[in-house]
């Protein structure tokens, strides 16, 4: 059971703050201590985030999903963590990832069209399968919500 | 040591000439560090590079989970047993070397927590334990300076024992650590973190300048702490209600707690936030000492007595029978409301002494009652800890003579919460008795419906909440409860029944009794006959 593997997907809203500049390096510094442990504890995922929010799937042996999500449970940078789905898998469905990440609108997009590249991570690969595109409409929802 | 050496045999040379300082310590097979009084580290030595991770600008905290270099005091040449991140312990001899800068000298200890360290430490989280705490506080606060002042965190986790009943111990116990590691990331460097019981904590906030800074960190326990939890695949959720109490001048340790403490039970009305300590809530501890006070006469006194109001069947328009109200007289202050006293009688084991008494004088009283008219008596979750309910229903049904199924007895959800098998058990001897079972405030606790599962109630109560609200809401409960009850084959008696319109609803969603003042107020015992005389 503690070495089977499990998928776990989340969404929350994102704590950090709203101006531009800090936010790009607050992400950068995000994504790579998240990659670099990941990397390490053999889990792989992808975070989709806006301004709004965050969204992520991680994937990988129980006890560390376990833990990592327990880390990202007492992080501050986020709130109102709502925990999506816990399941056993098969297999990954981001085998290359240690965190892949997107952000949501055209904006977004454009300012971290680097932190992209750097990742290594293309989003073109999202399309298709289930919890990735659950995870997109939940970024929308929120986006769209954040708006009005 | 060797450099010591070295060094005495060229006396013509300085140390500088030969070593740097910092090459000395860096030679050490132990731990040598340098910490500023705020708990950042200034210098680290090799050894303590490579056994603790210890770098410069870290937090000695993040080393060291429970040191502060606050608990250091000038006069303070005593050792230290300190436990590492991962739990290795170490032997420490902090020494001022300048103004606010202290100098630890690390020894291992190869055999675990010895002596003091085990003492003071709760085994399965690391915290501290009631104890090491009790002794901070005292120091800190008799110490004066930098650090204060303080407030004094209490925390009780809501929903946990739920989780060790169903889940088990073992998650349970895991749980408990989680929490802990979220404490520790939600708090500051220099606060203490103590476990002082199952389920509770306490938390020593330093440099509390003003009420936010305390309120801060509250309210930052209860979102982190509150935050879902994933163990071994279950997903669980708690919650935790904090009570805070600032330091004012003159406080003492026990004094502190016990604020907090105090506004600990105020954040546990509503559970899930936290409240801070204001200077009425003594006030209200006193006013409950002297109901404590007078409750003990008054049981004494038997300055009790029964009303009882009718219950009617709707189908036949009968009373079928009532349910028995205790009422306090107090001789000075008069009528003493059930919720003003009755929660008190728990917390101090009177309800136990009190309810006996209930039972039997409403036995006593209902035997004179014409034909099958029913007693229903109310039962606190208590007095079936107390285990001797059985016996005192027994008693009470010989002693009057009145037939066990004239007898029902009325329980909440609350009874079923805590060692559920023994009170079923209980339940069923009575049963055997061939008293009545009914579950009383429905829809007001948890209304799990696993609740209703493990005892085949003959009767459920519907909290006259759902009556008296003419929503849409409150008519869905309505309406469900009452399926629910039919389809189990329950009788339903919709409480607050107040008007003819609540009855003619309560009605057609097929009640099978209701409770009111439309049906008959509460009255004395001696009233009964004429009522019903009046009834004809
Ligand atoms: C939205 C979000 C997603 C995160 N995802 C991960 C992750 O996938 N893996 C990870 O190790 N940390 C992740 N973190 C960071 C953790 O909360 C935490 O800061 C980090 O794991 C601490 O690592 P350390 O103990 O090695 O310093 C995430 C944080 C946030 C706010």
């Amino acid at each position: 059971m503690k070495n089977s593997m499990f998928r776990l997907a989340y969404y929350s809203h994102n704590h950090l703050p709203d101006d531009a500049a800090t936010f790009a390096v607050s992400i950068q510094e995000l994504l790579e201590k998240s990659r670099a442990n990941n990397l390490r504890d053999g889990i792989t995922g992808a975070l989709l985030f806006n301004k709004g929010c965050f969204a992520q799937v991680l994937e990988g042996s129980l006890d560390k999903v376990e833990a990592a999500f327990e880390r990202i449970q007492q992080d501050e940078r986020h709130g109102d963590v709502s925990l999506l789905a816990l399941d056993p898998i098969e297999q990954r469905s981001f085998p290359n990832w240690a965190m892949g990440f997107i952000g949501k609108s055209q904006k977004c997009a454009e300012r971290f069209s680097t932190i992209g590249t750097l990742s290594g991570f293309d989003p073109t690969a999202l399309n298709g399968g289930e919890i990735q595109s659950l995870l997109r409409d939940l970024a929308l929802e929120e986006e769209t919500a954040y708006q009005s | 040591m060797n450099a010591t050496m070295y060094l005495s045999q060229k006396p013509e040379a300085t140390a500088a000439d030969i070593l740097s300082y910092e090459q000395i310590l860096d030679v050490l097979p132990h731990p040598i560090l340098l910490v500023r009084f705020d708990g950042v580290i200034i210098y680290a030595n090799q050894a303590s590079q490579a056994m603790l991770e210890a770098v410069v600008g870290k937090d000695v905290y993040q080393l060291f989970p429970s040191f502060s270099p606050r608990i250091v005091t000038d006069a303070d040449h005593s050792t230290h047993l300190i436990v590492s991140k991962d739990g290795r312990s170490f032997e420490a001899t902090p020494e001022f070397v300048s103004d606010g800068i202290i100098l630890l000298d690390l020894r291992r200890l190869l055999n675990g927590p010895v002596g003091t360290a085990s003492r003071d430490r709760d085994e399965l989280t690391g915290l501290m334990n009631r104890q090491a705490l009790l002794s901070r506080m005292s120091r800190t606060l008799g110490q004066g300076g930098a650090c204060r002042p303080i407030a004094v965190h209490c925390l009780d986790l809501d929903r946990f024992k739920m989780v060790n009943d169903t889940l088990g111990h073992v998650v349970g116990d895991l749980l408990l650590k989680k929490v802990a590691g979220r404490l520790q990331s939600a708090c500051g460097g220099g606060d203490a973190i103590a476990r002082i019981g199952g389920d509770e904590f306490v938390i020593l906030q330093h440099d509390v300048t003003d009420e936010a800074t305390a309120a801060k960190l509250a309210s930052r326990i209860v979102d982190i702490v509150g935050r879902t939890y994933v163990i071994h695949s279950h997903t669980i959720n708690i919650g935790v209600s904090v009570g805070v109490a600032i330091e004012t001048e003159a406080s003492q340790a026990c004094n502190l707690l016990r604020n907090g403490e105090l506004a600990l039970s105020e954040a546990k009305t509503d559970r899930g936030r936290y409240c801070i300590f204001q200077p009425g809530m003594d006030t209200c501890l006193i006013q409950r000492r002297e109901i404590e006070v007078d409750l003990r006469r008054a049981v004494a006194l038997k300055q009790f007595k029964l009303n009882y109001q009718p219950f009617v069947d709707v189908l036949t328009n009968e009373v079928a029978g009532f349910e028995a109200l205790l009422r306090w007289e107090h001789p000075a202050k008069g009528f003493i409301p059930p919720l003003t006293f009755i929660p008190v009688a728990e917390e101090t084991g009177l309800i136990t002494k009190i309810g006996d008494w209930v039972m039997r004088t409403a036995c006593e009283e209902a035997v004179s009652w014409p034909g099958e008219v029913i007693v229903a008596v109310n039962v606190s979750p208590l007095q079936f800890r107390a285990h001797t309910l059985l016996q005192t229903v027994a008693s009470a049904l010989e002693r009057s003579g009145l037939p066990a199924h004239r007898l029902e007895i009325e329980i909440t959800e609350g009874a079923l919460l805590d060692d559920t098998e023994k009170v079923v058990q209980t339940l069923n001897a009575l049963r055997d008795l061939g008293v009545k079972i009914s579950m009383d405030d429905f829809g007001t606790g948890y209304s799990s419906l696993s609740y209703l599962q493990k005892f085949p109630f003959d009767k459920i109560k519907i909290d006259r909440s759902f009556v008296a609200v003419d929503s849409e809401d409150s008519a869905a409960i309505l309406k469900s409860i009452a399926t629910l009850g039919n389809s189990l084959g329950m009788a339903i008696t919709a409480e607050g029944v107040e008007t003819t319109e609540q009855l003619a609803r309560v009605r057609s969603e097929r009640c099978t009794h209701v409770q009111g003042y439309l049906t008959g107020r509460p009255m004395g015992a001696n009233q009964i006959p004429s009522f019903f005389t009046q009834l004809g």
